[in-house]
This record gives C-alpha cells, sequence and structure tokens, in this order.
C-alpha cells in the first residue's frame, strides 16, 4: 500500500495490517509488533526524512513466509540508513534521556535481518519479525 | 484514538488511558498526563485498558515524569498489559520510572 506523508494515515496503516494480521490468522502480540515497526518507520520518515506532506511518500508490503513476516518498508525521505543509526542511552538517568533514536531501536528490537538500499529516490528497508518469539506465546 | 479520563482515588489523580497511545494521539496524551502532573501532587497513569503504545507514546509518558521531576510531583505508571509493558522494558524506559503492577491508590 502506498502512503502520503502525514501521521493521520496511521488508521488506514493499521488496518490494513490487522486484516493482514487476520487473513494469515496471527496472533496480538504478532499485530502489535508489526504496527510498531510500521509506525516508528513511517512516523520518522515524515519527522526527519522531509515526507511531510509528500504525496505517496512511503510504501508497505507485507509478506507470510514460513519463518515469520517478511516485512518491505520504502520512503521517499532523505536518504537514511537505521541499520548504521546509533543507538540510543538506554541507561541515563530521566534529567538526560535523550528520547532521539528510540523508534529505530524498538524496530532493531523487534525484527530480524534488517536490511537498507537506496533506490531510485527510496530509501528500502526490508526486515523479518520471527515467528518463534509469538510461537513461544501460543501465537504463529 | 485515544481516550482518557481523570478521577481521584485515595489520593492519586488517576488518569486513565485507553486505546492507542501512537503518534498520532501523542500529543493528547502528553497534554492530559502533564497538566494532570502541574496541578496534582501525586498523579498515576492507568494504562489497564491501553492497546497499543510506540515511542511517540513513550516519549509523552516520559516528559510527563520530567515535569513531575522539575514540580516535586510523584508521578507513577501502572496497569500496563504484557505487550505493552514489553514495550517500556525494549526502551530502558522502565530504569527510569516508577512502573506499578496495580494502581498506587
Amino acid at each position: 500500500m502506498l502512503l502520503d506523508g502525514k501521521l493521520t494515515e496511521i488508521p488506514r496503516l493499521t488496518a490494513e495490517t490487522a486484516r493482514f494480521c487476520r487473513q494469515h490468522s496471527l496472533g496480538e502480540e504478532v499485530e502489535f509488533h508489526l504496527n510498531l515497526v510500521l509506525e516508528e518507520l513511517f512516523a520518522n520518515a515524515i519527522r526527519h526524512g522531509g515526507c511531510e506532506g509528500m504525496r505517496d511518500a512511503a510504501s508497505v508490503q507485507l509478506e507470510m513466509l514460513a519463518n515469520g513476516v517478511a516485512i518491505e518498508f520504502a520512503d521517499r525521505g532523505v536518504p537514511f540508513d537505521p541499520t548504521t543509526a546509533p543507538a540510543p542511552e538506554l541507561d541515563a538517568p530521566l534529567e538526560t534521556r535523550l528520547v532521539g533514536g528510540l523508534g529505530i531501536h524498538l524496530v532493531r528490537q523487534v525484527v530480524r535481518d534488517l536490511r537498507y538500499e537506496r533506490v531510485d529516490g527510496w530509501n528500502r528497508l526490508t526486515m523479518r519479525r520471527p515467528s518463534r518469539e509469538g510461537a513461544r506465546k501460543g501465537e504463529s | 484514538m485515544i481516550q482518557l479520563t481523570e478521577e481521584t482515588r485515595s489520593g492519586w489523580r488517576v488518569v486513565s488511558v485507553s486505546g492507542r497511545a501512537d503518534s498520532e494521539a501523542a500529543d493528547a496524551l502528553e497534554a492530559a498526563l502533564r497538566s494532570a502532573v502541574e496541578a496534582n501532587a501525586r498523579v498515576a497513569a492507568d494504562f489497564a485498558t491501553l492497546d497499543y503504545i510506540s515511542s511517540a507514546g513513550l516519549r509523552a509518558v516520559l516528559e510527563a515524569a520530567r515535569a513531575a521531576q522539575i514540580r516535586g510531583s510523584e508521578f507513577a505508571v501502572c496497569g500496563l498489559s504484557a505487550p505493552v509493558r514489553k514495550v517500556f522494558d525494549m526502551s530502558g524506559l522502565h530504569h527510569v520510572l516508577r512502573i506499578h503492577g496495580e494502581l498506587p491508590c
């Protein structure tokens, strides 16, 4: 699906993710994680990637694999490689705690095989949300 | 969509947060928590009916905790479901926030 560069597209993204999860009988935890990953990447592209207000700013594809869900997220923002972004300081105290980079940190916690490429003006990310973690809690 | 309701329970101002604390809802969440923290000495964010949180929601909670610290108010987060709790844990925010399994009130 294609998304315009505005946060009001999130409900449409959430609905599409819910539809995908229903179709493949995926549990609530998988759906939560897919929502988390897609929202973080999309919000990042809008807030920091210059996608705000851009028509067809981002593209999302989900595909069922034997070992999880393949996620492809692409955006037309400025070049940004989250695989090389520095990790936030998770142990910093409240007063100095920086929340920048937290979204990408959460994405990295949830997915495996995160790969980045820049193709024809698009940031293209591929990754997999493994099914193993969900399976441990009785989900597929 | 997020729903915010407030009530006083046993000396705590409790802000109950339902629905989704996502990028769209984060500003409303932060405003509600900050105004509660600025007007009350003890504030709890009750997340028992919160279905989802992202880093934008976490940021709103963190800003409220900072505001409480500056003002000298107590601020607690409680009632987290397992998947919401996991996002707090992954973010490291459980180190800096007072998190309760049950309401502190």
